[in-house]
């Protein structure tokens, strides 16, 4: 069976859960791991290949256990191979990679001390100077900038694509035979992810690593497996390469997994999304800013100020969807926060029906909160355990006054309705409802207003593609019938596809560029809204290649903003007059606005003119 | 950098902790009834007489100059001198009667502080010692072992001690340990095994808390993902908790060391010191409370907050060069 060219032997692996009653979580896994290839394993949450990808490597704690099969490695069965013998392989011949990269190392000392340390610990004879060597040698290989200095620094002074890099260093540093990488893209964004995927190939080739590739993304693991495992239930489905699963799935499971990815250009927007809208303008933004200080620990008395929001303006009009994206750090929360007016901006100001919000009372502002709503990402914190949900979803209306309570009554039960609350529920406490209908509850709570305008920050991120769905066309209903107007914040491209009329793409606290949905995603003016595009996740082809528009690094610090465009460090196609003169952002040829200074602007007039 | 600025703003705001516990007890002291003169001078002495000691002792003035001519003599390194105490011995009673009370020749605050001091310091390095060799083991077992019988025979112990009044425990030792056994001596203090018994009454008040405190705090940080990570990174989990566990669990329990221990130290150790005799800031303290001598009071209170200020300062010191995300 064993043959010279396979490194990992899998054959009838089971894993159960014992408690009460024993419960199977993965049942009878067979498949080989070839030498210097990479194996994907694909399953949606719950499909069990987090269980799988800790159980290859003998870390399953209780109550999981392994219950049958073996994992034969060089000749050990690793299902049943003694801790002590576990241990000398863990580190120095088997390595894994978390999605949990913020985490995985002591906040309390040096990524590199800690790196050192577990090469010291698996190569017992190293000298310490000589081991911290390798670590830099690492370090550069992973192109972690200045990595002399990063060395020394501790894990909370890494953005999470750098400290996944760190964590690919630990994994690899001891050049293991084999690598299981659990869900590493996970948490990161898009662009980042993108250059993790390329690293990880690079290294791949360079070190012949044989990799075990876990990820629920198959657009993911498309990018770097050569042949790919389908999970569901605890069992394999379907194992074949890359390319023919793709073109032939067998499994009815599979075709469903690659007919539910979200596609960005095959896939038509919703009617509502490309209608155009009546034009009165509902909110209207200009040049908002918001900074915020922070003390310098290396320095007296001095404030590191954290410019967050930087001069966005743009219109919103009745009865349309406005999509804000960007990735982390880009200063889209902090913008909702300021539309949501739970923070006033330092310069600016926020028109909403021609009443600057921006600067107005808290009386003033309590009566027109009536017309505008914030919904936010998390439905569990969200909510109070120890009220009822009608009592939680009434709360607006006491707080607003002048409802009596047969009438507040009749409200609440009516708007439960309408968001597809059963009416029951009223006097529930919302102890054990689902994410979908607490996020449900939510909208209960911001619709039983009556609002113009609802600001939504993320609000369907938490939830699965399936209930997902479920509420963007709750949304689209309630537009139709209320003529509602929504801004949807959130760093999930194909979800603004589906649902926006307009799109404004933020980078470091600015507007990059604002268009239309259709030239958002077939003819982008920035770069970065091309580099977006061309790092998504995708089993489709792209538009935009990576190896065209996606830079290494990652956004300059918002503290230290430096002069000129500040896109320039990531940006494929940088002119001179970029390092000096920042852009503005002008209207383009195709009737949006973009920043950059690449685009010849048919007016030389800006949004604020 | 980062020290010296930390340093700078915690003295600043320590200072003006400092001064607000001191304008606190010395307006308290002077509201409170009893009137020091009538106890130095004795029951005998006619009301003009009181007036006149009372008014050249400044006791008449309105509390804000009192207080500002008090704090004007101490930032002059000054502490006062005590209403009842003479210079020449006499430390413990006071001496009643205008015949052998001398307004001139009073016993300076700092020389009494400086000549009891020592002892307090014996006596409190001792407990927390005592304390450390009691809890540590017990809690880092406890700990580790989380859940399991280790973890609960370190909660029966704690709820055990922490039940004990210290009053009681104290009499019972030195019933058991003094008077029977004969193997440790009691009151008064004689030579450093005299500070034995009161120390270890102070560490089985102080080791319940601080068991508790290490048991959660070693079994949080072993609940941390780079704990688990660590070993499927190859590190043996001995070394884990020898080297990260210890070091992360150390923080919150340096705060606590810092708030908990130290305040309950200065309220305990006054306590324990009378119970015991033990010639201490402690028995200096409340004999001055029993005899209205508002100098030495003030001082002593002044005293406990700069402790509890300073021993704040270092914990957190210590916390932020241990954990770098720390910012105070």
């Amino acid at each position: 069976m064993q043959t010279n060219r396979s490194v990992l032997n899998v054959s009838q692996l089971s894993v159960d859960i014992e408690g009460r009653e024993r419960r199977r979580i993965l049942n009878e896994i067979s498949f080989t791991l070839e030498a210097d290839t990479v194996l994907g394993i694909i399953g949606q949450s719950g499909s069990g290949k987090t269980v799988l990808s800790r159980a290859l490597v003998n870390w399953l704690r209780p109550p999981l256990r392994i219950s049958g099969g073996s994992i034969l490695f060089k000749g050990v069965d690793l299902a049943t191979v003694n801790e002590t013998a576990m241990q000398q392989l863990r580190g120095r011949e088997i390595a894994y990679i978390g999605s949990d990269p913020a985490n995985a190392l002591d906040p309390t000392l040096p990524i590199g001390r800690q790196i050192a340390e577990k090469l010291m610990s698996v190569e017992n004879d190293l000298a310490r100077d000589a081991a911290d060597r390798r670590v830099l040698q690492m370090l550069d290989a992973v192109r972690i900038p200045s990595s002399r200095q990063r060395f020394h620094e501790f894990p909370f002074q890494f953005s999470g694509g750098m400290m996944q890099r760190v964590m690919i260093v630990d994994a690899l540093i001891t050049n293991p035979a084999f690598l299981v990488a659990d869900n590493i893209t996970q948490p990161l964004d898009v662009t980042i992810a993108a250059q993790i995927l390329r690293l990880l190939k690079e290294l791949q080739r360079d070190f012949r690593t044989s990799t075990v590739f876990v990820s629920s993304a198959l657009g993911v693991v498309a990018e770097i497996a050569d042949r790919v495992i389908v999970l569901a239930h605890g069992e394999v489905v379907e194992q074949q390469g890359m390319h023919g699963l793709l073109d032939r799935p067998t499994h009815e499971y599979t075709r469903r997994l690659i007919s539910e990815m979200p596609k960005i250009w095959g896939e038509e927007p919703l009617p509502t999304a490309v209608e155009t809208p009546a034009s009165e303008t509902v909110l209207s933004v200009r040049d908002v800013s918001k900074t915020y200080s922070e003390r310098d620990r290396n320095r007296f008395f001095v404030w590191n100020h954290i410019q967050a929001v930087r001069g966005v303006s743009f219109d919103v009009f009745r009865g349309e969807n406005l999509g804000i994206i960007g990735e982390s750090g880009c200063g889209k929360s902090t913008l909702s926060r300021l539309l949501g007016r739970v923070e006033a901006p330092d310069t600016g100001q926020i028109e909403f029906l021609g009443k600057d919000i921006a600067h107005m009372g808290r009386r003033q502002l309590l009566g027109l909160r009536k017309k505008f709503q914030l919904l936010l990402q998390d439905p569990f914190n969200a909510i109070p355990p120890h009220l009822t949900i009608g009592r939680t979803i009434a709360e607006p209306l006491y707080i607003q006054g002048g409802t009596s309570s047969v009438e507040v009554e009749k409200r609440v039960r009516a708007t439960m309705i309408e968001v597809g609350l059963q009416e029951d529920l009223y006097d529930l406490l919302p102890v054990g409802l689902s994410a979908g209908q607490r996020q449900r509850v939510n909208i209960a709570r911001a619709m039983v207003l009556d609002p113009e305008l609802l600001i939504l920050d993320e609000t369907l991120s938490a939830l699965d593609q399936v209930e997902q769905a479920k509420l963007i066309e709750l949304f689209g209903d309630i537009q139709k019938r209320r003529g509602i107007t929504y801004i949807y914040i959130s760093h999930d491209l194909s979800l603004v596809r589906r649902v926006c009329n307009r799109i404004a793409v933020m980078y470091l606290g600015r507007v990059v560029e604002l268009a239309s949905n259709t030239d958002i995603f077939f003819n982008p003016q920035h770069p970065y809204t091309r580099a977006l595009l061309s790092a998504v996740p995708a089993i489709e082809e792209r538009r935009y290649l990576p190896e065209t528009y996606l830079m290494e690094g990652e956004p300059p610090s918002p503290i230290n903003i430096p002069a000129g465009c500040s896109f320039r460090s990531r940006c494929p196609l940088p002119i001179e007059i970029c390092a000096s003169v920042d852009p503005k952002l002008s209207a383009t040829p195709s009737d949006g606005y973009a920043a950059c200074h690449l685009i010849t602007p048919i007016a030389q007039s800006t949004i604020n003119s | 950098m980062f020290a010296l600025n930390f340093l700078l703003r915690r003295i600043v705001q320590g200072i003006v902790i400092i001064g607000l516990v001191t304008l606190l007890i010395f307006t308290l002291l002077r509201v409170v009834p009893g009137d020091p003169v009538r106890i130095m001078l004795g029951p005998m002495v006619a009301p003009s007489v009181m007036e006149q000691v009372a008014t050249e002792l400044g006791l008449r003035d309105p509390i804000p100059v009192q207080f500002g001519r008090y704090m004007l003599q101490v930032m002059k390194g000054d502490l006062g001198h005590s209403f009842i105490r003479n210079a020449q011995g006499g430390s413990t009673g006071g001496s009643r009667g205008g015949e052998t009370f001398d307004l001139q020749n009073r016993a300076k605050v700092s020389e009494l502080i400086a000549n009891t001091i020592p002892y307090s310091i014996l006596l409190a390095a001792l407990a927390i010692l005592f304390t450390v060799l009691i809890s540590f083991p017990l809690g880092f077992v406890a700990g580790v072992y989380s859940g399991k019988w280790p973890d609960r025979l370190s909660l029966y112990v704690s709820s055990v001690l922490v039940s004990l009044p210290n009053v009681w425990l104290g009499i019972v030792l030195i019933l058991l340990l003094s008077a029977w056994g004969g193997i440790l001596p009691a009151i008064g203090y004689n030579g450093p095994s005299y500070a034995i018994l009161p120390a270890l009454v102070l560490a089985i008040e102080l080791a319940p808390v601080m068991i508790r405190s290490i048991a959660v705090s070693v079994a949080n940080s072993l609940q941390e993902n780079y704990v688990s990570v660590g070993e499927v990174r190859g590190i043996k989990r001995r070394r884990m908790i020898t080297h990260h566990v210890l070091r992360n669990a150390s923080i919150p329990l340096l705060n606590l060391f810092g708030i908990q221990v130290i305040g309950m130290l200065l309220g305990s150790l006054f306590v324990v010191e009378y119970i015991f005799n033990y010639p201490g800031v402690g028995l200096l303290m409340i004999n001055a409370v029993f005899q209205r001598d508002f100098p030495i009071i003030q001082a002593i209170a002044m005293l406990s907050s700069a402790v509890l200020v300073c021993v704040n300062i270092l914990v957190d010191l210590a916390a932020t060069n241990i954990d770098r995300r720390l910012q105070y």
